[in-house]
Parts: C-alpha cells; sequence; structure tokens
C-alpha cells in the first residue's frame, strides 16, 4: 500500500494547469464558508542528515487551512511541517498574509496557526465541528487541491470508518473516514463539510495507480481531541496504553485462560517497560473491559454505537487521565486503573520534522541516533542496523540503548583512514562506558585518555583514535569538510526522553 | 534453492578460441567420463515432500583406483547417478563414495569393476600464477573440446557453503556453452590441476576448485569416518592502523599480526588457551603480516586459513606465537573439524531430510541455513528479518545454546487452530514449561499437558497458545488424510 500525503512537494502540479477552474458551490454551501477557507503556501526546508552542519533542501509547497477559532486557523501539521516562511491567502482578498505555526501534533497530523495581520480574519466566521457523518451521506470538500488560486469543491460519499496509520508520522493510527471525493495534492488541510458544519479534514489519499475514488479525512473525535489538548497552551500528544493484545477466539486458549464461552476478553501479549501500563499489566492478562466497557474477543468494543478498536478508548484520554481495566489474571477477575502519566517516549521509528538532526563528529567519525530519516538518508545495509531498528520497540532495545548510536559516516583522513570496517556500527562503549545515548558518546569524547577505545555491538576489534591524533586532525578536517559545527544535541520531542 | 546453485555452473558460455587437432591430442582425452545426476532436494518449507527432480550432466575425472572426481554440488540431494562413455554413450549405475560439501569435492565409483578399466587415471598437480591451463569439455560427439587460458591469481575465498574459505585457483579462459559443463576439469601439462566451479561469462574469469585442495580431499578420503578440513577457530582482524597497533603495544620487534577478534567457543584455539584480543605473529613459524597473510612456499603471500585448512589435517598440532600484555606467548592448537551439525543454524543441509514435528497444524522445525534458501536467491532479504540475522550471528548470539532453534514455520488450518491460522515464523522457546534445545525434546515435552492443554510458548507475540491435548492426539489420523500428508513427524 503506498499512501502520498495530499501535498507533494517534490512533484508539484504546474498552476497553470489549474487556472480557470473556477468551482462553484456544489450544493449551496454558504459564502461564509468559502470566506473561512484559505491556501497555505509554505517554504520548507528540510534536515540534512548526511551532512548535519549544513541545511537541506528546499522547497514549496501548498496545502489549505480554515478558520477554527478566533484568529487561527487550522490545516494538516504535513503542510505547514519544516516551514522556514508561510503565507496564506483567501480567494476574494489579493494580500498575501504571514503565518506562523502555533502548535503542530505530528502525530495526528493537525496544525493552528496564527496569522500576523488581523486584518486577515475580517469576513470570516470560525467553521462548526459536527460528528461522524452516516456511512453513505454526501460530503463536500473544500479545498486549492493541485495548486490553484480558487477554491475547488468536490463531493463524495462517506465510504468507511477505520483506524488507519496517519503517514506523515507513519507511526501513529487514529480514527479515519475514507470518502469517495476527489482528494488531491493541495486539498490537504481542507475542511471536508456536511450540512454547513465541519465532519473531516482532507488529509490523504492513494497515488492513482494504487485505488481511485479513495480519499481519507481527519474526523471530527481526532480534530476535536487536538483542539481540547493545546487549550491549555501545551500539546501532549495522544496518549498510548502501549501494550499489544491477541485475540481470544480458539476454545482451548479460551480454557487455558479461564475463560467462558461469552466471546468476551483479548490476552495482553506484550507490555512495554516503558509504557504506562508497566508493573500494572502482565503479558498473558485477560482484558475484559476498558472504562466499563465490555471488550470482545477480536479487540472491539461498542462506543457510542460503533464497533471500534478498544484503543479508541485510550484515544480519547488525555495526558493525567486515567483507564479502568478489568482484567483476569490468573483466572481470578481484577480491576487495574492505569494513569497516563506520560506519552510513548520512543519516537525514534516515526518521520521526524522540525527539528536539526543530532550528531556528533570526532576525529572525522560521524556519529548519529539510528531514526527513520537517518535510515531513509543513508539507505544502511547492515542487517544488524535494520534489526535494532525493526526490532526497537518490539525487543525492548530501548532499554539498554533509548538511542542507537551509529558510525554512520567517515569523512575520509589520514587518522581514520583505516577504519571504513566500522561503518554502520552501532557503538556499544567508549573506554567501557556504556553508550546510551548520543550525549553519552559526547561526554567520552570530551574526556582525555590516551586513546578513545570505541566498542561496537559483535564487533569484537574495537575502533581506537589517540587523543594526539584526533586534536592534530581537528582544524584540518574541520576545514577541508567545511564543517561548521561538531556537534548537535539540542533535545526534540523526537529524541529520548532519558536525554 | 537450484537456482542457487546454477549460479556456481557455467552454462552461459560465450565465444572459444580455436584449437589445432595436435593441440588436443597432447591432452588426454580417456580420461573423463560424463556423470548423469538426478538430484531431489528436500522442499525445507513443506518439510514432509521433496522439490521435483532435476538433471544435470557433468564431467567426471577418472582417477586411481577407479575413483571417479566431480564437485560436490553436482551430487547434493542425488536420487540417482550414473556414469556414461564419452564415445559410445555406454552407461552403468554409481554412487557417491565420499562427499564434502566444504571443500565441495566428491569422489563417485561404480560397482562394474570392468567400466572404467579402459581408462588412463588423471594425476594431480599444482598450478601456479601463469600456468597456461586447459578447460576439457565434451562434445556431443564425444571429442574433447579444449579452451585455454592463464591463472592469474591463488587466492583464498568462499566455497559455495559460505563459511568455509579455501583456496582457488582464477584463470582467464573464454568457455563454450556445452551439454555436460558442469564440474569440468582443469589440466596442465596432462595432469589434473583443479575442477571448474564458478564461471562468469560477461568476464571470462573462472574459478577454480585447486589441486592441493584435491589432494587433501583424497588423503582425508583413505581414512574412515572422513574428518573434512580442519579450522582453527578464530575471526581474526587486521592491524594496518598504525594508533592501533600503538594501542595493542605493537612495535617494531613484533611487526605484522593480526588481532584476535573473536574466538570461537568450544573451538580449537579456545581449547588451546588462545583468548580475545591476542595478536597472532606466528603460525608454525610463518610470521602473519598485519593483513592476516603468511609467506607460503608456492602461492607467495595468502591467507593464513590455507595453512590451517589445506596444508594441515584434522588432529594435527599448530604452534600459535600470540603477542599478549607485552610479551610473546607460544601456544599449541590441535585443528579439527567443525561438523555442520554442531551450528545452531546448520549452514547446509545436503541428503538429510528436514525434520518436522506436526501438532495439530502446527508445523514445528530446526531453522537452518536451507530452510531460509527456500525464500529463493534472495532470501537474505525475502526471509524473515529476525532468522536471517540469527543466521549470520548464530557464533555471538547463541555461545550458551539452545542447541537448534526450533520454530513455527506455518499453521495448517482445522478446527484446532482457530484464531491461530496467521501465526508462522515464531521461535519456540518452550512447551508445557519444557524448554525446548531441539526438536527431540518436543515428543516429552508434550506428556507434560495440564488440565488436558499444551502451553506453546514463543519468543514474541502472541507469547503462548494452547491447544487441546486429547482433542489433538485423536485428530492427528484425520487431519493426515485431509491434507494429504506422508508423515506427521521425522525427528532423525
Amino acid at each position: 500500500m503506498r499512501i502520498f500525503p495530499a501535498l507533494m512537494t517534490n512533484r508539484f502540479w504546474p498552476i497553470a494547469l489549474a487556472l480557470g477552474l473556477l468551482a462553484s458551490p456544489v450544493f449551496g454551501q454558504p459564502n461564509e464558508i468559502r470566506k473561512s477557507v484559505a491556501r497555505i503556501t509554505n517554504t520548507m526546508e528540510d534536515a540534512n542528515y548526511r551532512l548535519p552542519w549544513l541545511p537541506g533542501s528546499m522547497a514549496t509547497g501548498s496545502g489549505t487551512g480554515w478558520v477554527v477559532g478566533p484568529d487561527r486557523l487550522i490545516t494538516n501539521a504535513h503542510v505547514v511541517s519544516n516551514a522556514r516562511f508561510l503565507t496564506v491567502e483567501k480567494e476574494d482578498d489579493p494580500k498575501k498574509y504571514i503565518a506562523t505555526v502555533e502548535h503542530i501534533a505530528h502525530d495526528c497530523d493537525l496544525a493552528i496557526l496564527k496569522v500576523q495581520d488581523p486584518a486577515f480574519f475580517k469576513n470570516t466566521k470560525p467553521l462548526l465541528l459536527g460528528g461522524i457523518p452516516e456511512l453513505e451521506s454526501t460530503v463536500a470538500v473544500f479545498g486549492y487541491p493541485i495548486g490553484g488560486e480558487r477554491l475547488s469543491v468536490t463531493q463524495g460519499v462517506v465510504s468507511r470508518v477505520d483506524f488507519r496509520t496517519y503517514t506523515h508520522s507513519v507511526l501513529d493510527s487514529h480514527l479515519t473516514i475514507q470518502i469517495d471525493a476527489a482528494i488531491n495534492p493541495g486539498n490537504s488541510g481542507g475542511p471536508v463539510l456536511q450540512d454547513g458544519k465541519v465532519v473531516g479534514i482532507a488529509f490523504q489519499g492513494f497515488s492513482g495507480d494504487v485505488a481511485q475514488n479513495v480519499g481519507y479525512m481527519i474526523p471530527t473525535p481526532v480534530i476535536a481531541h487536538f483542539l481540547k489538548d493545546i487549550e491549555d497552551g501545551h500539546y501532549d500528544r495522544y496518549m498510548d496504553l502501549s501494550i499489544s493484545i491477541t485475540n481470544t477466539l480458539n476454545p482451548a486458549m479460551r480454557k487455558g485462560l479461564g475463560l467462558t464461552d461469552d466471546d468476551r476478553g483479548v490476552m495482553v501479549s506484550s507490555v512495554q517497560s516503558a509504557g504506562v501500563c508497566a508493573g500494572k499489566v502482565k503479558v498473558g492478562d485477560v482484558l475484559m473491559s476498558i472504562d466499563g466497557h465490555d471488550i470482545a474477543s477480536d479487540g472491539m468494543v461498542e462506543l457510542d454505537g460503533e464497533r471500534v478498536l478498544m484503543s479508541e478508548v485510550a484515544e480519547r484520554k488525555f495526558l493525567g487521565d486515567e483507564v479502568k481495566l478489568g482484567i483476569l489474571r490468573a483466572k481470578q477477575p481484577m480491576e487495574v486503573a492505569v494513569k497516563f502519566d506520560r506519552a510513548w517516549p520512543f519516537l525514534m521509528q516515526a518521520n521526524s520534522y522540525d527539528t536539526q538532526p543530532a550528531y556528533v563528529l570526532f576525529g572525522g567519525l560521524l556519529f548519529q541516533p539510528l531514526s527513520r530519516n537517518l535510515l531513509g538518508a543513508y539507505q544502511f545495509q547492515s542487517d544488524r542496523v535494520n534489526y535494532f531498528y525493526d526490532n526497537f520497540v518490539s525487543k525492548e532495545i530501548y532499554k539498554e540503548h533509548p538511542e542507537i548510536v551509529v558510525l554512520s559516516a567517515i569523512l575520509p583522513d589520514p587518522i581514520n583512514t583505516y577504519l571504513a570496517e566500522f561503518r554502520e556500527g552501532i557503538v556499544d562503549e567508549i573506554n567501557d562506558r556504556k553508550i546510551r545515548t548520543l550525549k553519552d558518546a559526547a561526554d567520552a569524547f570530551a574526556e582525555k585518555p590516551e586513546f578513545y577505545v570505541i566498542k561496537f555491538i559483535g564487533h569484537a576489534r574495537p575502533l581506537v583514535l589517540e587523543r594526539s591524533a584526533v586534536e592534530a586532525a581537528r582544524e584540518r578536517i574541520r576545514r577541508r569538510y567545511n564543517v561548521l559545527a561538531e556537534q548537535n544535541l539540542t533535545p526534540t520531542e523526537f529524541t529520548s526522553a532519558s536525554r | 534453492m537450484r537456482r542457487t546453485i546454477l549460479l556456481f555452473t557455467c552454462l552461459l558460455f560465450t565465444a572459444a578460441q580455436g584449437l589445432r587437432a595436435d593441440d588436443v591430442k597432447a591432452e588426454n582425452p580417456s580420461s573423463v567420463v560424463r556423470v548423469n545426476v538426478t538430484n531431489q532436494p528436500w522442499d525445507f518449507a513443506h518439510p514432509w515432500g521433496k522439490h521435483p527432480p532435476y538433471s544435470r550432466r557433468a564431467i567426471g575425472t577418472i582417477l586411481a583406483g577407479n575413483r571417479v572426481l566431480v564437485t560436490a554440488e553436482l551430487v547434493a540431494n542425488a536420487n540417482y547417478v550414473e556414469f556414461e562413455t564419452a564415445e559410445g554413450g555406454q552407461k552403468v549405475p554409481a554412487s557417491v563414495e565420499v562427499v564434502d560439501y566444504e571443500a565441495n569435492l566428491a569422489l563417485l565409483k561404480t560397482d562394474d569393476p570392468d567400466f572404467l578399466k579402459p581408462y588412463k587415471p588423471l594425476e594431480l598437480t599444482h598450478a601456479n600464477i601463469g600456468d597456461t591451463l586447459s578447460v576439457w569439455q565434451l562434445e556431443s560427439n564425444g571429442a574433447l573440446l579444449v579452451t585455454k587460458g592463464p591463472m592469474t591469481t591463488a587466492e583464498v575465498t568462499r566455497y559455495p557453503t559460505d563459511d568455509s574459505p579455501l583456496l582457488v585457483y582464477r584463470m582467464t579462459t573464454p568457455l563454450q556453452f556445452r551439454d555436460s559443463s558442469f564440474t569440468l576439469p582443469v589440466v596442465k601439462d596432462g595432469k589434473l590441476a583443479g575442477l571448474v566451479m564458478r564461471y562468469d561469462n560477461t568476464t571470462n574469469n573462472a574459478e577454480v576448485l585447486p589441486a592441493p585442495v584435491i589432494e587433501h580431499f583424497l588423503t582425508d578420503a583413505k581414512k574412515a569416518p572422513y574428518e573434512g578440513f580442519a579450522r582453527v577457530g578464530i575471526v581474526s582482524s587486521p592491524t594496518r592502523d598504525p594508533q592501533f597497533r600503538r594501542y595493542l603495544g605493537l612495535t617494531a620487534e613484533t611487526p605484522g599480526g593480526v588481532y584476535i577478534a573473536e574466538v570461537l567457543s568450544d573451538g580449537p584455539a579456545a581449547k588451546g588457551s588462545v583468548e580475545q584480543g591476542d595478536v597472532l605473529l606466528e603460525v608454525d613459524n610463518h610470521p602473519v603480516d598485519s593483513d592476516g597473510n603468511y609467506k607460503d612456499e608456492e602461492y607467495g603471500k595468502i591467507a593464513i586459513a590455507h595453512l590451517f585448512s589445506t596444508k594441515r589435517y584434522d588432529g594435527d598440532g599448530v604452534k600459535l606465537t600470540v603477542f599478549r600484555k607485552g610479551a610473546k606467548k607460544e601456544l599449541t592448537v590441535t585443528l579439527k573439524h567443525r561438523p555442520v551439525e554442531s551450528y545452531v543454524i546448520e549452514p547446509y543441509v545436503n541428503d538429510r531430510a528436514p525434520k518436522f514435528y506436526i501438532l495439530g497444524g502446527l508445523v514445528l522445525q530446526e531453522l537452518s541455513r536451507q530452510y531460509l534458501k527456500e525464500y529463493g536467491a534472495d532470501w537474505q532479504k525475502k526471509a524473515p528479518e529476525q532468522f536471517v540475522y540469527y543466521d549470520r550471528q548464530q557464533n555471538e548470539l547463541f555461545k550458551n545454546g539452545p542447541k537448534k532453534i526450533v520454530f513455527l514455520n506455518r499453521v495448517l488450518p482445522s478446527d484446532l487452530t482457530i484464531g491461530y491460522e496467521e501465526l508462522g515464523q515464531l521461535i519456540v522457546t518452550r512447551i508445557n514449561g519444557v524448554t525446548i534445545q531441539s526438536l527431540a525434546d518436543v515428543p516429552q515435552a508434550l506428556e507434560q499437558a495440564t488440565d488436558g492443554l499444551h502451553k506453546i510458548e514463543f519468543d514474541s507475540e502472541p507469547r503462548f497458545i494452547y491447544l487441546d491435548a486429547a482433542a489433538v492426539a485423536a485428530a492427528q489420523g484425520d487431519f493426515q488424510r485431509k491434507y494429504r500428508l506422508p508423515a506427521m513427524q521425522r525427528l532423525d
């Protein structure tokens, strides 16, 4: 399955194509809806993982936003990610207004923009949120697809409501509504309306060669969750139980777990030690209910008349909330209250944005924490790096290595010319000190031993650098490769919590 | 699996240089027979069955004692072997007398005492860089087709089983395609210098399994049981980097040497007190350079693996001079062959049926590289990532067992396995509380059911499942009939 974000920066559709495509209001939406929908233009700059002291490539993209509250616009996070300069325009106003990101939620692909000049909001009216539209009911998508300067409106019907991956982060899944209206690059962030109310935000679709007439929108429970989360001025991210479950359909399985023939309960098959359930829920527990909702043997609960995954109950929680789990442990029923006191801390497998790559350059050796972005930039061949990446959470590699520090590249110099075999190695120890994070490595390099002895996982021969040689080479390497800074250790939401 | 083997054959040949008739006469056409082999490997993905059979034609070189030499790849999982005279096409059944898949050599024999009598056995000769070597092929009429080329390199490199580097000769020669193109003899001055092991028709480079390896194999083959090529059991790393040399304390008085990065547990070096971190300076008084080469009388600078594997035999003692904690130290190591069965994940399984145990539709097997190769030519990308990683890092990961890795290959669905249909590629850790070290542990563990349930535990999700012990036992017969399985288990 290939999903592309509805805003495609690299294959930006020629504007000329869209000129003259004046959409007439499809089924008589009041004019103020049109007035409250804006075109967003984003000049963005990617992070540079190969030369992390330099900026990355630049591109311009466009998307759609709409007035959600007093003097605020809402759009998709991917429309305004990595922004260096943002402008917003309205259909009936010739001016370009300068905007800034106030809140951005990469885990649910939503963002709030402020506009510097309050004149932008004249004649606009915040759009109201509706509920989840009925299946097969008609909705209208407002936006600026394929870069046009005039608002476009398409319509379609609601096809299904389901949990689906949000490709912006790629690590998160939330409730999603599939519609058959055309959603194209540039529609992203645009409101989807029914009966004058917003029922979703258009955000992703398939490229035409995979599936046609399949578009996805973020439904109002997710939008409302985001708006409520930021009420205190800070986005806390989605809460997560950080457990996995397995079905209890098998009669022998049910007997072994002490279950009766009532099609209830799912077995806990993993509990992340860094998650909120650690110490409270055990592998082998059977979850019978969540906040009083019975859990069926396939993991579904009934919520507002819909059968949805039990994780939807946790999805609706906020930092500090509690959830009550009805559990059968060793065949004994019990109640466990789990407090959501933190969001899941390890995000290296998610796409990261609005952050500069962390790195340490030492003796021409570039050390970087493993992440989805790093993997994308280097295409590592090492089966060990790929195994550590894929199993980072499932095998709890984070317990020993909250960051997987990789020797990602070598800037060739006489002091490192024999060290090519260590490229793509994962650092385990430096001078007998365990390296758990990139900062540990930076600290070890800040010391002044005679030799720096770096041990890599599964590589019994250590890499050895002489301090005197490193010091003598330092300026030479900086000059030869135009290294502007030798390290960046600034913590971000994507770096480990243990930093 | 078959495709992997074809990589090493020489089927797509391009234009060859012509040879005059008197050149051909100088060679010895009456020392080879055709060898026709039908192979039928086991299907490790469906371990109760085999793949369809396929046939290959090769050239066998006749050696003294009425024996015929071919590569081991040719006869791996052979169902039927026969000799065929080059001219006349008379055939006689043959059999494998000794085979070594690591050295990639096999000796064949026939029970017909007269069949090989008219032939003149070839003697062996070593070749060296710059020699002109002849590659023998047979035309369809039985005439000898000889293609010549210079030998360019003698080098220690990987053999088809991947785990045992041995000597090869390289030569450049433009071979043509002929139907019996497997296992071609390479001849110098009328004597056998080697067998073609791989051929690349784009570069015209041939890799030749050389006479020293063949001689070693023939010497071993005289003893029963056959022991195989010995190994020292170390992984070494160069010490070229001057910073690394200073760190190790190596000086002008201790030139060269390789860093011993790993000592395989229970291997010959470990038993001989070699330690990780030692620097190997000399082997039997041959100085070792910083890349791990020694100066061979015959081939010059070459990897020390040649000395350990080919120039010495199983049971031989070698004297290692190591540099440890600032001083030289002499150690004696008794070289031993490492039997393939001693690997946790066996690098190859030939001529042996895969073990399996079907438990209520759960197909349990032991992990082997042969199983991973069922994923096709690019199995390293297509097979389950964890298994490929375990295979490659097995020396590091399984120092203290288990003996074998037992895994759930797939589930053959039935009413007993409702809800488990999608399980597969899961490593089994325990059954009914009993730790599973090999498939042989399974039947005993199954006697430990509690409350009429078998509990099967895995190293990853779903972590464990239950099966109804009585229902599983009662359903075995039905199950075998429904899926038309020839057997429900094979444990030896």
